[in-house]
């Protein structure tokens, strides 16, 4: 039975963007995240939904991902981490606090598929839009989509498996889903892991080294998300696939680009809880397609070949 | 008004002001091989074999390298004919069209 992780969760995303000012608007405008800071070719935002400072950092030039921060729950636990990660055999290296806006100092980790990930147990606590005092059930003030809470990202790695590994090994996460070559030969084609009880904090697909697939938010439910394709719409925001279900996770989805061209997801539905004797569900990669959109039963072009 | 032809099916569309080569040909009915539409991806690269074309938004150059620009190589989800052009897919790609009512525009290669 698996230990429980001291990973608390995806924490922050540091983005590239080829334009700010687009980028602004779509975050900002269409769902409905506040700029909280922002400096000459950078900003910084967060959902109504979320206490910490903030949760996703853009800056102008290029695309794709700068780093991923996940928040963790002491510095003994840092400590710990780093020297699993050392005997595991990646880079590591110690930030100082401020490096990064309100947030405390840290350990920076090269993962095996060369992505950055950053850990750190502080942040500028700011609260929820609602607060925590007899709180409503949403704000009325809410733009947009109206996103909760940046959930879980998807990087693409040469060795999904290897990756998993990194993450079960130095981090105590669980796999919740994988897909593999077959139930006999299974190398990991895609692993979806966790920390906590969601079915993904961080999951990995086969796919060039240090690139993102898509970073998904947090909606209520089904119509919530319907409701976000209506401004997607709206909006003139190309939409990749959706409004679906996966067949993993089990997640209701659209995924659709930002300016830039960088994928994000709006994901809703906690199709169960990863609990400590949670069994692996295991899909075979001819059942992928079914996997990944359980409706269409087909991959478009663009699932397995955009990254960004 | 500036056209794309998109080579070899002989076929032309013409493109409105300001429009990129991806976004007339998929509102002429055709469809061939695009991502993520904003500039990000580079899945919808084709060769431009003829004209000129133009980016008014900025391009990551790790997406649309200045080499490729070079050899003809454009992204057609940010380029904006700015020449009459004519377009090759990328190998292994093709136009499909969306059939009209007379099943005149399923496009072939000529």
């Amino acid at each position: 039975m698996g230990k429980t992780s001291a990973v608390i969760r995806l924490g922050y995303v540091h983005l590239r963007v080829t334009d700010l000012e687009e980028a602004r608007n779509h975050y900002s405008n269409t769902l409905g995240m506040e700029v909280v800071h922002e400096e000459p070719g950078k900003l910084w935002l967060k959902c109504w939904d979320e206490w910490d400072h903030h949760s996703l950092v853009l800056e102008e030039g290029g695309v794709g991902l700068v780093k991923l921060g996940y928040k963790v729950e002491t510095d003994d636990d840092l400590a710990t981490f780093e020297n699993r990660a050392q005997t595991f055999g990646v880079t590591t290296g110690r930030f100082g606090a401020g490096e990064n806006l309100k947030v405390g100092d840290g350990l920076r980790l090269t993962l095996p598929s060369e992505h950055t990930v950053e850990l750190y147990t502080d942040i500028e606590f700011t609260g929820t839009e609602t607060g925590s005092i007899n709180p409503e059930a949403w704000p009325r003030n809410m733009r947009g989509v109206g996103t909760h809470w940046i959930d879980h990202a998807l990087i693409a790695a040469d060795d999904p498996g290897l990756v998993e590994r990194f993450f079960q090994e130095v981090l105590d996460f669980k796999t919740a889903e994988k897909v593999v070559d077959s139930i006999e030969h299974p190398e990991v084609i895609g692993t979806w892991m966790t920390c906590g009880e969601s079915p993904h904090d961080l999951a990995c697909i086969k796919g060039p080294n240090n690139k993102l697939h898509h970073f998904a938010y947090h909606l209520e439910d089904w119509s919530s998300i319907l409701r976000a394709g209506d401004i997607f719409s709206m909006d003139d925001v190309p939409i990749d696939i959706g409004p679906t279900r996966h067949g993993i996770t089990r997640g209701t989805t659209i995924y659709f680009f930002d300016p830039s061209g960088n994928r994000n997801e709006v994901f809703a539905g906690l199709g169960y809880r990863v609990h400590q004797d949670f069994p692996t569900i295991n899909w075979t990669v001819d059942q992928l397609a079914k996997g990944i959109f359980y409706h269409a039963r087909e991959l478009n072009d663009a699932f397995t070949s955009v990254f960004t | 008004m500036a056209e794309v032809e998109v080579s070899p099916y002989n076929i032309s569309v013409e493109v409105r002001a300001g429009e990129t080569l991806l976004r007339a040909i998929v509102r002429s009915g055709y469809k061939y091989r695009y991502g993520c539409r904003r500039g990000g991806c580079g899945f919808c690269k084709v060769h431009l074999v003829l004209g000129e074309v133009g980016y008014e938004r900025p391009i990551d150059a790790r997406v649309l390298t200045d080499d490729e620009k070079v050899s003809g190589v454009c992204l057609s989800c940010r380029a904006v004919p700015l020449t009459n052009v004519v377009i090759e897919l990328q190998e292994g790609d093709r136009l499909r069209g969306i059939p009209q009512s007379d099943g005149s525009s399923v496009p072939r290669r000529s």
